[in-house]
């Protein structure tokens, strides 16, 4: 039974959805499906790409030094005549500082360590490889590595399927390898490999672990070794390091930082959002895409809703004159047809929630191979709370939006019209 | 007499297809108690006449007052409040909300209105359903019932909210003649009994001689009055 002026307003909409049950149905359903396909769409974006950034984004620095040698400075000839009127023609001209080493890399390293920002700091330099075993060869680099520092800084241990990253420091002459490495080698943990760089050198190797990071090309190019090893197979000194990466207490003061950093130490600093740049904006562009295919679908649903909105206003001309005639206000109209619009709006929201949250649960248990950029075994989900709430806020707005046109054209109404052409 | 209604040159123009006076200057004043007919040939301008005393119409020249309100400075809110308490219609096409009950139609104004508990409107509907003689139908859906009946219901609706005028738009257009000389009937005992003010466009010659006072109209303007 109809109580007050709100309780008016519902009464006539619900009766008027009521009176037109398989349109109201087809309308939330459409939301619903709209909805549904939301969540799990941006579910499965979110999933993957939290794990993709927990995978590359936290296996890389998030302050990176080096020397920058690709940088070409200009000549001094081309200096010399910057502003003057001449033509410069050089030819066969290299200006590269050619040798990446960071001079004094490990006074650097010390000084970053005690950096009150600064949670952990680890030197690095690697070297291309071919790795071999009886005919095997399998191309790649050795990255060079104080292994407690990198631990400490990237977790190697977690990535380990077998052996101990302990071994590194405790066997001369030991090695990690990526699992696709291992597998095309045929090699196994404490076989013997033998490794070969650019420059000739050779040495024989242990295999004291298997690390499988989930990164396919990382996993199938990537071995560790300590530090030394890798200066010897470029026949460099023990000082000689070309890298530091620098974990940071606070990630949001990477670029700050390394700014800093480059200033004090006049290497190149780079912080993590300019490292992974081109990972971020495919990003961005997968999640233009998928919001796209998402609005698209809701403007479908949205003009489902306009349509038996338009319909019903057809339908209910008569209705919407009189009650009028008896004092309803053009705003009273507009809250009828409105409140239509929310309980579609409404309705196929929740259940598009659900219906969603079903759908992510059902595929996120299928068992999927996945060997791209990463390796997983079945698709990772996102059920952050904000995409259900951004969803169902989403729901409501753009049925709202498809209902106020209608609502707005039955509470423009005029009765003496519609009673006049009876 | 106490003057309820007060028209002064009231004209209204049409523009489409050709601008003609649908209504020229037009002055009338109706008062209270009286039960007044308006009759004309089809397009004489009787049912705009009606549409601008119901308030439905505001675009026109001239001055109109009801009750001692000047209608011409309201806004559309304002005349929409004014009818809700003011002005109770009965059309030739019932005009029932087919998918309510005949209570819940009848309690709709009074709903609007928002003045009364439900409990209190919801006796007053049944009351007055009652004196029309449907009390009995009261919780029937209201395209179950038929056109005499749905025409009292409608009569019911207009009575509610007590309004100090009820106007018709051919409230027996669409009845056999049983069932208009009941309608008649009823409106002419709301006047005696309540002393309420109707004013009704008709065709009907019976309606129209059982009135106070016929106001006849031709090509917009006043012919007898």
């Amino acid at each position: 039974m109809i109580m007050g002026k709100t309780g008016l307003t519902w009464k006539i909409a619900s009766t008027h959805l009521w009176s037109k049950k398989r349109q109201t149905f087809l309308s939330v359903l459409g939301v619903t499906f709209g909805i549904a396909v939301y969540v799990f769409q941006s579910g499965l974006i979110t999933g993957l790409q939290s794990f993709f950034i927990e995978k590359t984004i936290n296996s890389t620095a998030n302050v990176h030094i080096y020397s920058d040698v690709l940088s070409k400075k200009p000549s001094i000839v081309e200096r010399k005549f910057a502003n003057a009127s001449t033509m410069v023609f050089l030819s066969q001209h290299s200006s590269r500082t050619d040798d990446p080493k960071l001079k004094n890399g490990f006074q650097i390293l010390k000084s970053i360590e005690t950096h009150p920002e600064v949670s952990g700091a680890s030197p690095y330099f690697s070297s291309q490889v071919i790795f071999k075993k009886s005919n095997i060869q399998v191309a790649g680099y050795l990255a060079g590595v104080d292994i407690d520092k990198e631990d400490k800084l990237f977790d190697i241990t977690s990535t380990l399927t077998v052996g101990q990253v302990s071994g590194l420091k405790s066997v001369s002459n030991g090695v990690i390898l990526g699992n696709t490495i291992a597998e095309n080698l045929g090699a196994e943990l404490n076989d013997r490999i033998t490794v070969i760089s650019p420059l000739g050198v050779v040495l024989e190797m242990k295999v004291i672990g298997i690390s499988k990071s989930g990164l396919t090309k990382i996993d199938a190019t990537r071995g560790f070794c300590d530090i030394r090893n890798a200066q010897k197979l470029m026949r460099k000194d023990g000082n000689y390091i070309t890298d530091i990466n620098i974990k940071l207490k606070n990630i949001d003061r990477a670029e700050q930082l390394a700014l800093d950093f480059q200033d004090q130490y006049g290497y190149k600093a780079e912080d993590w959002k300019v490292a992974n740049a081109s990972t971020l904006s495919i990003f961005k562009v997968q999640n233009m895409v998928t919001y796209m295919v998402i609005v698209s679908i809701l403007v479908v649903s949205g003009f489902g809703i306009f349509n038996i909105l338009m319909m019903m206003i057809y339908e209910k001309m008569s209705d919407i004159a009189i009650l009028k005639s008896i004092g309803l206000r053009s705003r009273d109209i507009l809250s009828i047809f409105l409140a239509e619009a929310m309980v579609i709006g409404l309705i196929g929201g929740v259940v598009g929630l659900i219906a969603g949250y079903f759908l992510s649960r059902l595929v996120g248990s299928i068992p999927i191979k996945i060997e791209g950029i990463v390796s997983v075994d079945h698709l990772m989900i996102s059920y952050s709370p904000s995409i259900y709430i951004s969803a169902f806020v989403f729901a409501l707005v753009s049925t709202a939006a498809a209902g106020y046109f209608p609502a707005r054209k039955a509470s423009k109404i005029d009765p003496v019209i519609i009673i006049r052409s009876k | 007499m106490e003057p309820l209604i007060e028209l002064q040159n009231i004209t209204k123009k049409f523009t489409e297809p050709v601008e003609f006076r649908a209504l020229d200057n037009i002055s009338l004043t109706i008062n209270k108690g009286e039960f007044v007919c308006i009759t004309g040939p089809s397009g004489s301008g009787k049912s705009t006449l009606l549409y601008i005393l119901s308030t439905l119409d505001s675009i026109y020249e001239g001055e109109y007052s009801c009750a001692g309100t000047r209608m011409n400075g309201l806004t559309q809110n304002q005349l929409a409040d004014f009818r809700n308490e003011n002005i109770g219609f009965v059309f030739q096409f019932h005009y029932l909300l087919p998918e309510f009950t005949v209570l819940e139609n009848v309690m709709i104004p009074a709903i609007r209105r928002n003045v009364e508990t439900k409990d209190n409107i919801r006796k007053n509907a049944l009351e007055i359903l009652d004196l029309l003689g449907v009390a009995d139908q009261a919780e029937k859906s209201a395209n179950k019932l038929s056109g005499g009946q749905q025409q009292r219901v409608a009569i019911a609706r207009a009575l509610i909210n007590k309004p100090k005028i009820i106007m018709g738009d051919e409230p027996t257009g669409n009845l056999d003649s049983v069932n208009s000389k009941n309608v008649l009937q009823i409106l002419k005992n709301l006047r005696t009994t309540i002393g309420q003010t109707v004013i009704i466009v008709t065709h009907d010659e019976h309606f129209a001689l059982a009135s106070d006072r016929q106001i006849k109209i031709k090509d917009g303007k006043i012919e007898q009055s």
